[in-house]
C-alpha cells in the first residue's frame, strides 16, 4: 500500500512544467516535424469516460492525413462510421447511411473540428482561442490547452496533447469536459509519408 | 340516408379503435404488475450505436443507459467522436437535466426524447387490461392520458413490442431483438405522429 502511494507521487512528480527555453526548443520541433509530415496514417482506440460507467466506452479505427487538411477518421470497431473532414463540409457515412453536414455557420462546431485536424499533426500553438501550457516526463512531453471562449468552455474544460519525446509526434489526444468526464484518443502503428491517393478522402 | 349514417358510424367506430387490439382475444388480467427487463439491471451499461431519421435527416451518435438506483436512470447521449450531446437523469416520474447542447435544448425537442426515454425506462407499470393472440399475451397499461400496449411473446416470455397510444391513434412503436430476454440487442423506435425514426444496435461485448 505504502508501495503504491510512493509509486503514485513518484508519477506525479514526474511531470514537471517546461523552461521557457525548452518550451520555444519543443514547439520548434513540433512545427519543423509537423512541415516534413505530409501524409499520416494511424490506427486509434477511442475511450469515453463517464463517471456513472462500469467502463469506459470503448470504439477503435483508423485516422488518415494528407497535408494540408484533408483528414478522414473511420471507425471500425464496434460498427462501421466515417467522417471526411472537407473544407466547410463533413462527409458522413454511417454504416452505409451517407449524409453531409454543413459547418460553415456554426463557429463552435468549426472550432471543435479544427481541433480534431490540427490535433493530428500537433502544430496548434498559435490558437488564439486557447492558453496553452507545457509540461515535460521522462516519457512524453504534454501540451494543455485552456479555451479563453467562454462558449467553448462549457464544452471543453481543457484539452491534452501527448508528444512522443523523440519525434514529436501525437500519441494521445484527451479532451475533458466541465464535468470532468473525458475523451481519450490512442494513437498506434503511426506511419508517416506513405503515398495516399486523395480518393481516400471521400465517402 | 339510413344506408349514408349507417357508413359514417362504420367509420367513425372503426377510425376510433385501435389497430393494435384488431384481432386480439381479451383475457383475464393475469398479472399486476408488467415489467420492461431491458434496462433494469443495474451491473450493466447498456450502450448503444443510435441511428436517428428525423424529417429525412440523418443523425447518429452512442446511447448511454445505465441504472445508478432502484428508482433512478442516467441517460447520456454522445457524438461519434464523444462529445456530450445531452445528459439527463430520469427517476421514474420526472427528469433532471445534466447537460443539453443548445441546439437540442428545445423545449419540443426535450419533450419529444423525455417521452421516448420514460417508454423506454420505465420498468414497472399497473396493468389495467389483458389480451391475447395466439402468438402474444398483450398488457395494457395506463400512463397519464396515453396507453402502452407490452407484448409478451407466448413461447419464449420475452418483450417484444411496448406500443404507445393515445385512445384512439398509435403513437410510437417500440421493437426489441433479444437472445436472452434480458438484453436487447436491437431495438427500433418508431413514431407515426412525427417523421423520427431511432435505431439502436447494442455494441458487442467482445468487439474490441
Amino acid at each position: 500500500m505504502v508501495f503504491f502511494i510512493l509509486l503514485g507521487s513518484f508519477l506525479i512528480a514526474q511531470e514537471a512544467p517546461m523552461t521557457p527555453s525548452e518550451i520555444s526548443l519543443f514547439k520548434e520541433k513540433v512545427i519543423s516535424e509537423s512541415k516534413s509530415t505530409k501524409t499520416i496514417k494511424s490506427d486509434f482506440v477511442q475511450y469515453k469516460h463517464l463517471d456513472f460507467l462500469a467502463n469506459d466506452v470503448k470504439t477503435s479505427g483508423k485516422m488518415v492525413f494528407k497535408a494540408p487538411n484533408q483528414v478522414k477518421w473511420e471507425y471500425t470497431n464496434p460498427y462501421k462510421y466515417s467522417v471526411v473532414f472537407k473544407e466547410d463540409q463533413l462527409l458522413i457515412n454511417d454504416g452505409g447511411t451517407k449524409s453531409k453536414v454543413d459547418i460553415g455557420n456554426s463557429k463552435l462546431f468549426k472550432k471543435l473540428n479544427e481541433l480534431i485536424v490540427n490535433s493530428v499533426k500537433g502544430n496548434m500553438f498559435s490558437d488564439s482561442d486557447f492558453e496553452v501550457s507545457f509540461l515535460k516526463s521522462p516519457k512524453y512531453n504534454k501540451a494543455v490547452f485552456l479555451p479563453k471562449d467562454k462558449k467553448i468552455a462549457e464544452y471543453i474544460a481543457s484539452f491534452e496533447l501527448l508528444f512522443n519525446k523523440n519525434d514529436a509526434q501525437v500519441f494521445e489526444v484527451k479532451m475533458i469536459e466541465p464535468s470532468k468526464d473525458f475523451t481519450q484518443i490512442i494513437f498506434s502503428k503511426r506511419v508517416l509519408n506513405s503515398a495516399i491517393d486523395d480518393s481516400v478522402f471521400s465517402n | 340516408m339510413i344506408r349514408f349514417l349507417a357508413i359514417s358510424l362504420f367509420f367513425i367506430l372503426t377510425s376510433c379503435s385501435l389497430q393494435t387490439t384488431e384481432g386480439l382475444r381479451q383475457t383475464e388480467l393475469l398479472l399486476d404488475e408488467i415489467s420492461n427487463p431491458y434496462f433494469e439491471n443495474q451491473s450493466i451499461d447498456y450502450v448503444y450505436k443510435a441511428k436517428i431519421e428525423v424529417y429525412n435527416n440523418n443523425l447518429g451518435g452512442i446511447l448511454i443507459i445505465k441504472k445508478t438506483s432502484p428508482k433512478n436512470h442516467r441517460i447520456v447521449m454522445t457524438t461519434e467522436f464523444g462529445g456530450k450531446l445531452l445528459d439527463l437523469e430520469f427517476d421514474g416520474n420526472s427528469f433532471t437535466k445534466n447537460f443539453v447542447i443548445e441546439e437540442l435544448d428545445r423545449k419540443f425537442i426535450l419533450n419529444v426524447l423525455k417521452a421516448n426515454f420514460e417508454l423506454l425506462l420505465i420498468d414497472k407499470a399497473v396493468v389495467v387490461d389483458a389480451y391475447e393472440s395466439d402468438i402474444h399475451r398483450v398488457f395494457k397499461t395506463q400512463n397519464d392520458k396515453r396507453f402502452n400496449f407490452y407484448f409478451i411473446k407466448k413461447s419464449s416470455k420475452k418483450l417484444e413490442k411496448i406500443v404507445n397510444t393515445s385512445k384512439t391513434k398509435e403513437k410510437v412503436e417500440i421493437n426489441f431483438s433479444s437472445s436472452d430476454g434480458e438484453i436487447a440487442e436491437g431495438i427500433s423506435i418508431v413514431y407515426s405522429n412525427i417523421k423520427l425514426k431511432i435505431d439502436l444496435e447494442k455494441f458487442k461485448e467482445d468487439a474490441n
